[in-house]
């Protein structure tokens, strides 16, 4: 099934790799941005299957944006991604609720899995009868 | 001579012993390893990330980057700390390389504090966010290495923002881009041309023409003449790893008065179709767009063309191809001439190999008196003369290894001679070299042979494609180009670009390796014939065919099992996305390799071009150093060792810096079970075998006893002390044993861990007793053996060097095992050596185990063992 998966991530660079990535593993909608704020209301506009973010942007935090994302949306699988050496905050990230933490490097199939158990939950999430077109 | 002067030397401790100061050389030594050991670690992994395999960001290549600098940094300070300050060179280049690197992982520079323009004076790699790859290349050329180049000044990025910004046309550009679709190249001849429009109406803002007339004036003042400009694009992603070949606008002999509609010419043509078709071929398209633009003072050529500092087909190495025709630039790279090609070759020396000399009917060249270029009539001889003269070309190729050595890459160079004589560099760009088609060479089987359609021409890229022929003959026709087709054309234009992505093949009629489009072939790994001849009157429109540029021949229908082959060298789209291309690009300072030869002689500092030439560098200079260390305070009176109780009658004499000896057992004399350092147990196991004898003197044949009496007489070298100390310096880990016996000096440096990377032996063995030619015998037998036993073997004169690196602990312990045993063999071993067909079979004697070499063709009875060792 086709999803929408939203990127949000400082560095177009790294938008652009994850983009090919998953769009040339999946048949799902990538959609990426460099700003924090946009991500989250595409999650609404589009209502995004899982959010993908950095954890350091400068416009706000990756757990800034995960509060904000929990209080507009709860059932959108949160992913974040980290650099070697900030485990710490990952770790913060899973106890306010983020789905799971990848960190930088990783290889590309680790990103497809996580999306794929994401995905999984986010169907968890939504319950068996409904309707992912219906308002949170 | 006893003492030697390394303790002495000024700022060495002398006055802490001569142990003290020894330890502390060798604590560097260790660093040096651990971190050469680190090192080789990083880099590792950092090549398998550039694999493409792997999702990372700019921070990841800053980081892994800065650690290898780190490292390198420390080992480039051990080696120093180890030898005096003895490499301050390296110290300079890593300085140097430290500088390139970060320049490439550098976060661009914020357009604030950015000038409109700047004079090319100023100009370098570090504004290469601002001006983009050509003009900051240009600027290197120019203001770093000094090479001739145009006077001329920069309008950066921060320009053409302004002018957009200003215009109110950065939003209909991003939406333009957004919705580009590359597909429907009719509908985007329309849209191209509406923004074109849009940007060459733009107005100028009133501080870019106050700047521009500034600099304008200050190049007249330098001049002193009003020159006609070329304005050249530069592209904010071109020359990085996109080539952007023949995509962008130049425009030439522009005077002033026509400045700013040329410049928004240039600018509008980062829009042009083939541009935009590119920038979605690459991704780039939701990049931010920008162009800088190079004004520069013209110069008449009457001769210009192209150098290329390597084969672009991989083919043959260490050569440089030129392409020079009479007149302006374009008629080379447009393919309108068919230029003179000279092959120069870059070793030893910049030398001519060989010339073609075409006729070259006409020259593209400047307006007399006014605006504009013409196209002109060759006449005469001038038609079949060189474009060059030898002297010129073998100029060029001297700029060409000097760029191509600063860049650190192969380059495409772009030239002109002015009416003077005088050789200008136009511009410098990576030129992308096609990794060597390892593909057999294969003779067409005889079904394939009744298909043969055309055989010959020129492979442009490497590969085989198959498909229907799609025959290209004006513009129009691209828009129809279908998925899959092969395209076939008369020229190389580079206007076909546009249909690359698409295309699986393509054959040409005319046309040079070198071309635009045989650039964007290879950039887009599309097999391509060029030079054919033929293409275009044999290949009839949607004919499949099977295009096998690799072996230059066409075939009829389809060949599956050329295509199986081709099959396997399909690239991944994921290495070819912007920060895969910045991972390399930061690479190549870092991980090539180009000290791949382990003589000593060609470990310079000049030859380090990379982090990973300085790595091998250090590594095997610190090996060396640390050797003569050892060599030299074994030689000490005053360092305190003990002595090995043993019944092999030499004396061996040890000095442990700190866990060779078990620590209850040290005492003046010591067994040899009380040996705890991992490679000098190993060597004494050897060493003590019972099968080697270390006893009494071997029987000799005559005349090698009067080689052995003759030299005695007539050595200035002590031989009273003919049973000299062997020494060995030894750790836990380190063994450096120096033995003289009889007239023959061996020696062995090893630092055996269970870390496989710091691993290493090296066995040295000169001199002998015996004459020249019977020496010689004896380190053949030695090298052979050597290499039998893995060593990389170097034999100069009767010095022998056998050197092993980076075997696990176990191997290395076997190997000095045989090395003991070896030694013992090889003593006075010269001597018995009385023809040259004995030295096969010594080499297998000792491999076999038959140690006493019983059953020699030319030796007397083979001695009794030695005493047997001690338990």
């Amino acid at each position: 099934m086709a999803a929408t998966i939203i990127i949000v991530d400082d560095e177009p660079d790294l938008l652009d790799l994850l983009k090919l990535i998953i769009t040339e593993k999946t048949e799902h909608h990538v959609l990426t941005t460099t700003n924090p704020y946009q991500a989250l209301e595409w999650c609404r506009e589009y209502q995004a299957d899982v959010l993908i973010s950095d954890l350091r942007m400068p416009q706000i935090e990756g757990i800034e944006l995960l509060k904000l994302l929990k209080a507009q949306d709860k059932r959108i699988p949160f992913i974040i991604m980290t650099a070697y050496g900030t485990i710490e905050s990952a770790v913060e990230a899973m106890r306010l609720g983020a789905f799971d933490y990848i960190t930088k490097p990783f290889r590309k199939e680790q990103i497809i899995m996580t999306i794929g158990k994401a995905l999984a939950k986010r169907q968890e999430l939504l319950g068996p009868t409904a309707n992912r077109n219906s308002a949170p | 001579m006893g003492i030697l002067n390394w303790f002495r030397r000024r700022g060495t401790p002398a006055d802490r012993g001569g142990l003290a100061a020894f330890q502390e050389k060798y604590e560097s030594f260790k660093r040096l390893l651990d971190a050469n050991n680190d090192t080789l670690e990083l880099m590792a992994r950092l090549e398998a990330v550039a694999e493409g395999d792997f999702v990372f960001d700019m921070q990841f290549i800053r980081s892994r980057s800065q650690a290898i600098l780190a490292k390198v940094g420390t080992i480039v300070t051990e080696l120093n700390l180890l030898a005096d300050n003895r490499y301050q060179a390296l110290t300079d280049l890593f300085a140097s390389l430290a500088d390139r690197i970060s320049q490439e992982i550098a976060a661009p520079l914020a357009d604030e504090g950015i000038p409109l323009v700047l004079p090319l004076t100023q100009v370098d790699r570090r504004h290469l966010h601002q001006v983009g790859g050509k003009n900051a290349n240009l600027g290197e050329i120019k203001n770093r290495l000094h090479l001739p180049t145009p006077e001329g000044f920069v309008i950066t990025n921060a320009a053409f923002r302004l002018i957009i910004q200003q215009n109110g046309l950065a939003e209909r550009i991003r939406t333009f881009l957004d919705h580009l679709n590359p597909d429907r190249l009719d509908e985007l001849a329309s849209q191209s041309e509406a923004i074109k429009e849009a940007i060459r109406g733009a107005a100028i803002p009133e501080e870019l023409q106050q700047e521009v007339e500034r600099h304008y004036q200050q190049l007249v003042a330098t001049l002193g003449y009003a020159p006609m400009l070329a304005l050249r694009s530069s592209g904010i992603y071109e020359d990085q790893e996109y080539s952007f070949a023949g995509l962008f606008l130049t425009r030439l002999n522009v005077p002033f008065a026509d400045f700013f509609p040329a410049y928004l010419e240039v600018l509008a043509s980062q829009f042009n179709r083939r541009a935009l078709v590119y920038l979605c071929q690459k991704h780039l398209a939701h990049r931010e767009q920008a162009m800088s633009v190079g004004c520069l003072a013209m110069v008449p050529s009457v001769a210009s063309g192209v150098l290329f500092t390597a084969d672009p087909m991989g083919r043959h190495q260490d050569v440089m191809l030129v392409e020079a025709a009479w007149g302006l630039g374009p008629a080379v790279v447009d393919g309108t001439v068919t230029p003179d090609h000279f092959v120069l070759a870059k070793k030893p020396a910049v030398a001519l190999l060989s010339q073609e000399i075409h006729d070259k009917p006409v020259l593209l060249q400047m307006q007399k008196s006014e605006a504009g270029l013409a196209t002109v009539a060759v006449t005469g001889e001038q038609r079949h003369q060189p474009a060059l003269t030898q002297e010129q070309v073998l100029t060029l190729g001297r700029y060409g290894l000097r760029l191509e050595d600063y860049f650190g890459e192969a380059l495409d160079i772009e030239f002109a001679i002015d009416p003077r004589g005088q050789l200008f560099i136009m511009q410098a760009r990576p030129l992308l070299v096609e990794a060597p088609d390892t593909a057999p060479g294969r003779t067409a089987t005889a079904t394939e042979k009744e298909r043969l359609l055309i055989e010959g021409g020129t492979v442009a890229c490497f590969g085989v494609a198959s498909g229907p022929v799609y025959l290209v003959q004006k513009d129009e026709d691209l828009a129809e180009f279908p998925e899959g087709a092969i395209l076939v054309t008369r020229h190389t234009s580079a206007r076909y670009g546009m249909v690359l992505h698409k295309a699986r093949g393509m054959v040409v009629d005319i046309g040079s390796a070198t071309s635009h489009l045989a650039i964007l072939a290879r950039e887009f790994k599309v097999p391509a014939l060029v030079d054919t001849g033929v293409a275009t009157e044999i290949l009839q429109p949607g004919q499949v065919i099977t295009v096998d540029a690799t072996h230059l021949r066409v075939y009829d229908g389809e060949v599956p099992e050329l295509l199986e082959q081709a099959q396997k060298r399909s690239p991944s789209p994921i290495v070819t996305t912007p920060i895969y291309v910045k991972l390399r690009r930061v690479l190549r300072w870092i991980t090539p390799l180009n000290l791949v030869d382990p003589k000593l002689s060609d470990l310079t500092p000049e030859n380090c071009k990379t982090l990973h030439d300085i790595t091998r560098f250090a590594h095997q200079l610190g090996i060396k150093e640390m050797f003569d260390l050892a060599e030299k305070a074994s030689q000490r009176d005053d360092i305190h060792s003990v002595k090995l109780k043993t019944h092999i009658p030499f004396n061996l004499h040890i000095i442990d810096l700190g866990g060779g000896i078990e620590a209850s057992r040290r005492a003046k004399f010591v067994p040899p079970e009380a040996i705890t350092s991992i490679p000098m147990r190993a060597l004494w196991k050897g060493i003590s075998h019972p099968d080697i004898s270390w006893a009494g003197p071997i029987p000799i044949d005559m005349k090698g006893l009067y080689a052995v009496v003759s030299r005695s007489l007539t050595a200035s070298s002590d031989h009273s002390d003919f049973w000299s100390r062997t020494f060995a310096i030894i750790s836990f880990n380190y063994l450096n044993y120096s033995s003289r016996l009889g007239y023959h000096f061996a020696t062995i440096d090893a630092y055996v861990s269970d870390i496989r990377n710091d691993n290493y032996i090296t066995f040295r063995f000169k001199g002998g007793a015996a004459d020249e030619v019977r020496r010689g015998r004896r380190v053949r037998f030695l090298g052979a053996v050597l290499e039998k036993l893995d060593f990389e073997v170097e034999v100069t004169g009767d010095l022998v060097v056998g050197r092993l690196w980076k075997y696990p602990r176990e191997l290395l312990e076997e190997k000095l095992d045989l090395l003991g045993r070896l030694m013992g063999c090889a003593r006075q071993r010269d001597m018995l050596m009385a023809d040259d067909a004995v030295v096969d079979w010594y080499t297998e004697a000792f491999l076999a185990g038959n140690y006493r070499f019983a059953g020699c063709p030319s030796q007397p009875t083979p001695p009794p063992a030695g005493p047997p060792p001690p338990p």
